[in-house]
C-alpha cells in the first residue's frame, strides 16, 4: 500500500513565536516560513497584511500561534480568520500553549470561565478548502477542555513527555529516575505515558486552614526524582514537592514541565542553588519568557 | 461644559411632528456585485397605541418579523413620550470599566435600567478573572452589556462577560457596542489585506444565544465598509420577492422611521446576532435647534460617503458637499456642491480619527465666506492627544477655530480628555441607549 504523499506545508506565525518557527522549519524541507507584515493603525488596532496571498492557494498553510496575554490575540486572530479563506488547500493552527485554562474552576454561577471564551473564538475559525480547521494543542490543562471545541474545529490533543523521555534516557543515573506527579490531576494526565519509570505521586492535604504537600504513594529514597507536570505558574507546588521529595530521601530533583508560564519572573526561584530543582523546561512554548531565563543555569 | 439629555423625551427619531404622513422608504439599490438585499425598520404609531414590526432580509434570505402588541412600549418620537414609562420593561445593564460613566448617565435616563456589577480582576499570567455578581438574580431578566473596544487589549476580557451572560438564563441579551472599531481604514484592495472588522463582527456573531433569542447588537453610526460581495442568481430573485413583500407591507404602515444603514455591513453578522444600527444625528439636530442662529445653519460632508450616511436625516438644512480631488501627487479637499456664504456650517461625519479630513475642510469652507464653523462626529477617536488641533473661534476667525466641536460619549478615552475643553462640547448617547433597550 503506498504511503500517502508527503505534504509542503506553508507556515505563518505570530512575532513572539518567530524563534520556534525558525526551528519548526529547519527540521523539514517540506515545511517553509512566510511572513506576515504587522504594523497597527493610529487608534491602535492592527494594519495586517499577509505576503504572498495569491501564491499560497491550493497549499496547506499553517499559522504558529501564541497567546501570551490578551492584548496579542486580536491581531493574531484576524489572521486565522483570514488564512483558511485565502483558498488553500488545508488550514491548521498550532497553539502550543492553551492559556486560562488552570485557574478556572466554574465553582459558583457568575464565575467566568475565560477557556471557554477562547475555545469559543477558535471554534469560529471558517473552514477551508481541506474541511475544518485542525488545532494541534500540547497538553492542555484541563481534560475537559476538548469538549469545549464546537465540529467546526478539529483539536489534536499533543503532549510534550516524548522530549521528555528522549532526555532522560540521555541522563547518566537514567537506571534510577523516579517520576513523581504533584497531584492526582498530574498523575492522570501522564501515567500512561511514563509507566516504564517508578512512580510517585503527591497530594495536597488539608491541615486545618493551611494546605500541604505530602506524599501519597511511592518510594524515592536514593534515586534522581522527576517532577512532571503540564504547566508551572508562579512554581509555588513545585518548590513544595521538592521539599517533601527531598525529606523522603531522593537524591536529586528535577522537574519537567511543559508550558512554562512564570508570571513576574518567579522562574528566578528556581536559580541553580545547591540544593535547588535542577529544572527543564520546553522553551519554546512560552516564547515570551524564554529569552530572559535562556542564560540562566538549571533551565 | 458636557450637554447630557436631560431627559427620556430627547430620543431618537428625527424632529417631525408625529402627525406627518408617511415618507417613502427608499429601498436600496441592487449593485453589483454585492448582495441585494434589504434591511427596512418601521414603526406606526396609530391613536396613542404603537405596534413595531421589524422586518429583516439576511443573507440567507430568511425573513424574520416580530410583532409586538400595541401596549408594548413605543420606542420614540416626543409625542409619545407619556406612554414611554407605561410597559418598560427592566433591564440589568452590565457595562465594563471605561464606560463607567456612560452607565450610569443611562440607568439615570430611565427608571428601568438598573446598574449592576462585575468584579474585574486578573490573574498573573494576565489574563482575566472575571466574576458576575449576583448571576442567579440576573435569571428571567433581560439583560445588556455595555462595551467599548477602545483597543484590541480590552477586547478579551469583555467578550468573556459577553459570552457568559447570555448563558445565564436571562430573558433576553443586549450588546450596546456604540463605537465599532476598525472599520476606518480597511479596503480590500489586494489579496492579503486582513479586514479585522471581519474579525469583530465574525467574534460578535457568535455570541451564544438566548432565551429570548439571537442578541441584539446596538451600534452606532457604524462606518460604511467597501468590500465587494459576490452575488448569485437565486439570492436576486429571492430578493426581488422580498422586495415586493416589503412593498406590500409599506402600503399599510401608517408612520416608520427609516433607520439609517448601509448594506455591506449586515452581511459581516452572522444568524444568531440582530444588529441594531442607530444614530446619533438625531441628538446633533436637538442641539442644533437650541443654538441663537439655528435658522442659518448649513451642514456640510466631508465627503460622498458623509453625504450618503446622513443627508436624509438633515434634509431640511442647506447642504455642502466636499470632495477629495487628485492634484498630481496630493488629495486635496475641494467644494462639490452647495454655498458656504455667510453660514454657520457644521461639517458632519461618522468619525474623526486625527482631524486632518476636518481641518482642510474647515479651510476651504472659511475660503467660500462661512462666518461661523463647527462640527459633529459621533466618534471622536483622535488617537494620541490629535484634538489639541482644534482650537476654538470666539467669533470672527472660523479659518483657525471651531465655533462648537460636538462628540458623543461613544470614546470614553476621548471624553476624558475633551471634557470641559472649548470648542468640544458632549452629547450624551444615554437617552438613545436607554431607548434601545426597551426594544
Amino acid at each position: 500500500m503506498e504511503k500517502p504523499k508527503k505534504k509542503q506545508v506553508l507556515l505563518f506565525h505570530c512575532v513572539e513565536a518567530e524563534e520556534l518557527a525558525l526551528k519548526v522549519a529547519a527540521q523539514s524541507d517540506l515545511i517553509q516560513l512566510q511572513s506576515i507584515n504587522w504594523r497597527s493603525f493610529d487608534d491602535g488596532f492592527p494594519n495586517l497584511f499577509i505576503n504572498n496571498a495569491q501564491d499560497i492557494r491550493g497549499h496547506h498553510v499553517a499559522f504558529l500561534a501564541s497567546f501570551s496575554s490578551p492584548a496579542v490575540i486580536f491581531e493574531q486572530l484576524s489572521v486565522i480568520y483570514a488564512l483558511p479563506r485565502l483558498f488553500t488547500a488545508s488550514f491548521t493552527l498550532v497553539l502550543p500553549f492553551f492559556p486560562t485554562g488552570s485557574f478556572e474552576r466554574m465553582e459558583e454561577e457568575g464565575d467566568v470561565a475565560t477557556a471557554f471564551t477562547l475555545a469559543r473564538m477558535l471554534s469560529s475559525v471558517p473552514i477551508s478548502r481541506g474541511g475544518p480547521t485542525s488545532l494541534v494543542v500540547y497538553d492542555i490543562h484541563a481534560l475537559q477542555e476538548r469538549f469545549y471545541f464546537g465540529d467546526t474545529l478539529l483539536p489534536l490533543f499533543e503532549t510534550g513527555i516524548p522530549l521528555l523521555k528522549q532526555r532522560l534516557h540521555q541522563l547518566p543515573e537514567s537506571d534510577k529516575i523516579v517520576v513523581a506527579f504533584p497531584d492526582d490531576g498530574a498523575w492522570k494526565r501522564f501515567h500512561k505515558l511514563l509507566d516504564h519509570f517508578p512512580m510517585v505521586v503527591c497530594t495536597k492535604v488539608r491541615e486545618g486552614d493551611k494546605r500541604i504537600v505530602r506524599l501519597k504513594e511511592g518510594d524515592c529514597a536514593g534515586c534522581h526524582v522527576v517532577i512532571v507536570d503540564d504547566l508551572v505558574q508562579s512554581g509555588g507546588t513545585l518548590i513544595e514537592c521538592q521539599k517533601v521529595l527531598a525529606a523522603h530521601g531522593a537524591a536529586k530533583v528535577s522537574a519537567y514541565v511543559t508550558h512554562a508560564v512564570f508570571p513576574k519572573r518567579s522562574w528566578e526561584r528556581f536559580l541553580h542553588k545547591n540544593d535547588g530543582v535542577h529544572l527543564l523546561l520546553d522553551n519554546g512554548f512560552v516564547p515570551t519568557y524564554c529569552e530572559s531565563h535562556r542564560q540562566q543555569s538549571s533551565f | 461644559m458636557s450637554a447630557v439629555s436631560p431627559s427620556p423625551s430627547i430620543l431618537l427619531t428625527s424632529t417631525k411632528p408625529s402627525n406627518e404622513t408617511h415618507k417613502t422608504i427608499i429601498i436600496p439599490f441592487i449593485k453589483k456585485p454585492t448582495i441585494p438585499t434589504i434591511q427596512c425598520e418601521f414603526r406606526s404609531f396609530e391613536n396613542n397605541s404603537s405596534s413595531y414590526q421589524n422586518l429583516i432580509a439576511d443573507s440567507s434570505n430568511r425573513i424574520h418579523i416580530i410583532f409586538k402588541p400595541p401596549s408594548s412600549s413605543p420606542l420614540t418620537t416626543a409625542s409619545s413620550m407619556d406612554l414611554s414609562i407605561k410597559h418598560s420593561k427592566r433591564v440589568c445593564l452590565f457595562y465594563c470599566s471605561e464606560m463607567k460613566d456612560l452607565a450610569e448617565r443611562i440607568a439615570s435616563a430611565s427608571d428601568s435600567i438598573e446598574l449592576r456589577g462585575i468584579t474585574w480582576r486578573t490573574f498573573e499570567d494576565g489574563f482575566p478573572n472575571l466574576f458576575i455578581s449576583n448571576a442567579h438574580g440576573i435569571r428571567g431578566q433581560r439583560v445588556a452589556f455595555l462595551a467599548s473596544f477602545s483597543s484590541p487589549g480590552v477586547i478579551f476580557e469583555q467578550l468573556s462577560i459577553i459570552y457568559a451572560l447570555p448563558k445565564l438564563f436571562v430573558s433576553s441579551f443586549t450588546l450596546v457596542l456604540p463605537f465599532f472599531p476598525t472599520g476606518t481604514f480597511e479596503r480590500m484592495e489586494e489579496e492579503g489585506d486582513v479586514a479585522t472588522a471581519f474579525t469583530l463582527a465574525r467574534i460578535l456573531s457568535n455570541i451564544p444565544i438566548s432565551r429570548g433569542g439571537p442578541t441584539s447588537l446596538v451600534i452606532f453610526d457604524i462606518h460604511a465598509l467597501q468590500v465587494c460581495l459576490k452575488s448569485s442568481f437565486v439570492t436576486v430573485l429571492s430578493c426581488v420577492f422580498i422586495f415586493v413583500f416589503v412593498f406590500v407591507i409599506l402600503i399599510f404602515a401608517k408612520y416608520y422611521r427609516f433607520n439609517g444603514f448601509v448594506l455591506q455591513e449586515r452581511f459581516y453578522f452572522g444568524d444568531n446576532i440582530l444588529p441594531c444600527f442607530e444614530s446619533g444625528i438625531p441628538l446633533l439636530l436637538n442641539r442644533l435647534q437650541k443654538l441663537p442662529d439655528s435658522d442659518n445653519i448649513a451642514i456640510a460632508f466631508p465627503d460622498d460617503g458623509a453625504w450618503k450616511r446622513f443627508h436624509k436625516q438633515l434634509q431640511h438644512f442647506p447642504t455642502i458637499v466636499c470632495i477629495k480631488v487628485r492634484e498630481g501627487d496630493q488629495r486635496i479637499v475641494r467644494l462639490k456642491e452647495g454655498d458656504p456664504k455667510g453660514r454657520h456650517v457644521v461639517i458632519v461625519d461618522d468619525l474623526v480619527q486625527s482631524g486632518g479630513t476636518l481641518l482642510e475642510c474647515q479651510k476651504v469652507l472659511a475660503n467660500h465666506g462661512a462666518t461661523k464653523i463647527s462640527a459633529y462626529v459621533t466618534h471622536g477617536i483622535f488617537p494620541n492627544s490629535t484634538w489639541e488641533r482644534f482650537k476654538h473661534d470666539a467669533g470672527g476667525n472660523p479659518e483657525n477655530g471651531m465655533t462648537y466641536f460636538w462628540i458623543t460619549d461613544s470614546c470614553p478615552r476621548t471624553v476624558k480628555q475633551v471634557e470641559n475643553k472649548s470648542p468640544f462640547e458632549i452629547l450624551s448617547l444615554a437617552a438613545p441607549i436607554a431607548a434601545a433597550l426597551q426594544v
